[in-house]
């Protein structure tokens, strides 16, 4: 079953400008030494974007993250969709992962929508068949209809962003993170888009979700993890943690 | 999957053109058959001579050039896949390496109708061109995936590898025959892309490659592969953060 442990897991991010970028300036730096170097020029700057996060988490937990920008949520769901390894500390993550923070990952503008819901499948570690089972489903939900068959780039944004969610959420995942909960297209297509979402979350077995919306994680989630300048400020049910939150924010 | 992904690549890029994938074909052989007539009185050389060597020169060459270029880009490329979801690397590496296998083989068609034109002998030899092929694949790989960390890091990489393979080109036996230089010639000898168009084209050409050019792709081989895992091992998982 999912489970996911972090053990004081810090992410450092190496922010490079363009000269921190170009093999010529590494090399002068290392031949040259010190002694051409301007103190100004920060070529390379490090940014702790997650500094010693320890939490488990197992099968039932709906976890809500807050926090203000820049606080860690991207960066510890992006250590969670096992994209960034930690740069110390240990995170072990087991189960089938899918995460939402990018619906349009991989499309391809010039296939068409048959074609991209097959690369999507692939992408996510079907085979060929499984994939192309996919169709049928994704067919009945997104309503795009004949279109499907018509290269991607003709579609207008509202019909993307339908294939986008239809593809993304066709897989059930063990562990499923998003990024806010998407609404997607006209109303009736959004309330169709919320119920399919539910039900995705109430099968994976761990749900993350980074909101700055209070009442959606009173409503998705059993357990919040409190960001803070890269930490992890609290834990706790959404209701404890949302207030402590509110209360930091006021003073 | 990789397979699948390179297949798509290249169908996409001609994917709006009328011609489609005969582009790719045909974009070469004006470039055989211009560079040939050319050539081939400059050299002082009959066209049935020299159309086969430079013919089969170029397509491989064009296999080996592209695939080092672009696999420079196999990481940075693939940006918005990797930082969303985990495969592992090697995969975008095989992506860019299908996608220049792809577009050789196309380019491949050719070369029968230019033996065919010149009355090049075949012989059994040109079975000799599979296990060649694979050699240089292999080869191409490590190269690749070392290029494609280090381009991740050092976005002048590319550039830089993109000179040299220029370089390369010149240097290499794709327009001169080696025959036309003395056999001990250290640019025959120390170049690696000489022993890869010699086990590839010898074979097509009715001829059979060198031992040396074997031997030195293995060795090449074994040590490069070393050295592309030793650096995978320390950087490979550092790559996100590059991109």
């Amino acid at each position: 079953m999912a489970q996911i442990v972090l053990d004081k897991a810090s992410v450092e991010l190496a922010i490079y400008n363009s000269r921190g970028r170009a093999l010529k300036s590494e090399i002068l730096r290392r031949t040259v030494g010190g002694g051409l170097q301007d103190d100004r020029d920060r070529s390379v700057q490090v940014v702790r974007a997650l500094s010693e996060v320890s939490f488990e988490a197992c099968d039932g937990d709906r976890i809500g993250l807050i926090g203000g920008n820049g606080a860690g949520k991207t960066t510890l769901l992006r250590v969670l969709s096992r994209v960034y390894p930690p740069t110390s500390g240990h995170a072990r993550i087991t189960g089938r992962i899918s995460s939402l923070i990018d619906l349009s990952m991989g499309m391809d503008n010039d296939a068409t929508g048959y074609d991209n819901i097959e690369m999507r499948g692939i992408m996510l570690g079907l085979d060929r068949k499984q994939a192309q089972a996919l169709i049928p489903d994704i067919e009945d939900f997104s309503e795009l209809g004949e279109f499907l068959s018509l290269p991607i780039r003709t579609y207008s944004s509202g019909m993307m962003l339908r294939l986008a969610f239809a593809v993304s959420t066709a897989v059930h995942p063990d562990i499923l993170i998003l990024d806010e909960v998407i609404g997607v297209g006209d109303a009736a297509f959004a309330e169709k888009a919320e119920r399919r979402l539910h039900s995705m979350i109430e099968k994976a077995s761990i749900m993350f979700l980074a909101s700055h919306d209070n009442n959606t994680i009173r409503r998705f989630c059993n357990r919040t993890l409190w960001m803070k300048g890269g930490r992890l400020a609290m834990d706790g049910t959404p209701d404890e943690v949302l207030s402590a939150y509110a209360a930091d924010l006021a003073t | 999957m990789w397979w699948m992904l390179a297949k798509n690549d290249v169908v996409r890029r001609y994917r709006r053109s009328r011609l489609g994938q005969l582009w790719l074909t045909l974009s070469m052989a004006v470039m055989i058959f211009g560079m040939g007539a050319v050539y081939s009185s400059l050299f002082g050389s009959s066209l049935a001579d020299y159309m086969p060597h430079l013919g089969t020169g170029l397509v491989l060459w064009g296999l080996i050039s592209s695939a080092i270029n672009e696999s420079c880009s196999s990481f940075t490329e693939n940006e918005s896949i990797i930082r969303q979801i985990s495969l592992p690397r090697f995969t975008y590496l095989m992506r860019t390496l299908a996608r220049n296998l792809l577009v050789f083989v196309h380019n491949l068609v050719i070369l029968p109708v230019v033996y065919l034109v010149t009355g090049s002998p075949v012989d059994w030899c040109i079975l000799l061109f599979f296990p060649g092929l694979l050699l240089v694949l292999a080869n191409l790989a490590w190269i690749g995936y070392l290029l494609a960390i280090l381009s991740a890091r050092f976005r002048d990489i590319p550039q830089i590898v993109q000179s040299i393979v220029q370089v390369a080109f010149f240097v290499s036996p794709v327009v001169f025959k080696p025959s036309q230089l003395r056999v001990d010639h250290p640019v025959l000898i120390l170049n690696p892309f000489a022993s890869m168009l010699n086990v590839m084209s010898a074979p097509l050409l009715g001829q059979m490659p060198s031992l040396i050019s074997y031997l030195f792709l293995l060795v090449l081989l074994v040590f490069g592969w070393l050295l592309s895992l030793a650096f995978a091992g320390k950087f490979s998982h550092r790559v996100v953060y590059w991109l």
